[in-house]
């Protein structure tokens, strides 16, 4: 199972083109760009849980896409209210296509399964996709963000996924 | 003895005022009850082991951004779902050790012990 999640990370880190930590290494990024990719890797989960929440028959992985969706909901939430205090707006980058053009295949990829096989993907990929938002929020994104309001959410914002990141391991170990 | 010194009103007063001396010296043994807050913050609770007499209140404050519940592992009480800066309260009503957890997020756990 481990290795599995060490292949996925790697296999979401290939389709990005770069390394975990690369997923956002673009130099210079700015904090209107760094939004707009914390927003789009929440929006992404969001997307994957809607996909678990139809296909899915384990109560465990109901409960778990469930709070994936509440929770990215709430924190892009705090975000776009935080944008809108500023008066300011995210701002597309190649970073967040990237992204959702990983997450596009993905989604497919999950589509095309159903029953103990999608359960099983569906949580591989959570391990793995909140490993790589983690990492990169923690040594990319925060790092580089100036604005403190943005970079307090954005902190906030890691402890949560930590959580969801452990949440998805125990869960993977439980479903086989 | 009561019914003559009443009868005057300076006395009066004074079995008023001691009546409600006494009433209010009471009060805190009669109620006794304490209320304990939990803090709900960067996902954990905080303190999140805490010591409680029966008929006391706990008190769970989120302070994060996302909801969480308080649920007794052994189905006590169970909050729902306690929303960003809400907070929700229980009486405990029986000794003993009580676990708890964040339905929402599992890794998240407590424990109330009463007596």
């Amino acid at each position: 199972m481990k290795n599995k999640s060490f292949w996925s990370a790697i296999a979401i880190a290939s389709m990005l083109s770069a390394s975990p930590a690369a997923f956002a290494a673009d130099a210079g990024l700015n904090d209107l760009q760094i939004a707009h990719i914390a927003y789009t890797a929440g929006q992404i989960d969001i997307g994957y849980a809607e996909i678990a929440l139809k296909k899915t028959h384990d109560k465990d992985v109901r409960a778990f896409a469930d709070t994936m969706l509440r929770d990215h909901a709430k924190v892009n939430d705090a975000a776009l209210a935080l944008l809108k205090k500023l008066n300011v707006a995210p701002e597309d980058n190649a970073t967040s296509q990237s992204l959702e053009t990983a997450a596009a295949a993905k989604r497919a990829e999950l589509s095309a399964l159903k029953g103990a096989a999608f359960d099983k993907a569906y949580v591989a990929n959570e391990v793995a996709y909140h490993q790589l938002v983690n990492t990169t929020l923690d040594q990319t994104l925060i790092p580089e963000t100036k604005n403190a309001e943005l970079k307090a959410l954005l902190t906030s914002a890691l402890g949560i996924f930590t959580e969801h990141e452990r949440h998805a391991e125990t869960l993977e170990a439980e479903v086989k | 003895m009561q019914t003559a010194n009443a009868s005057r009103p300076g006395s009066a007063r004074r079995l008023l005022l001691a009546f409600l001396f006494l009433t209010a010296c009471s009060a805190p043994s009669v109620a006794g009850a304490e209320d304990h807050v939990v803090e709900i913050a960067n996902m954990a609770f905080s303190p999140a082991e805490i010591d409680v007499k029966v008929g006391d209140t706990v008190t769970f404050v989120n302070r994060d951004l996302v909801p969480h519940t308080a649920t007794a592992s052994g189905g006590e009480w169970d909050s729902g779902s306690i929303g960003a800066g809400d907070e929700w309260s229980v009486t405990i009503d029986k000794a003993g050790e009580t676990d708890y957890v964040c339905t929402f997020h599992p890794a998240m756990t407590g424990v109330v012990r009463s007596d």
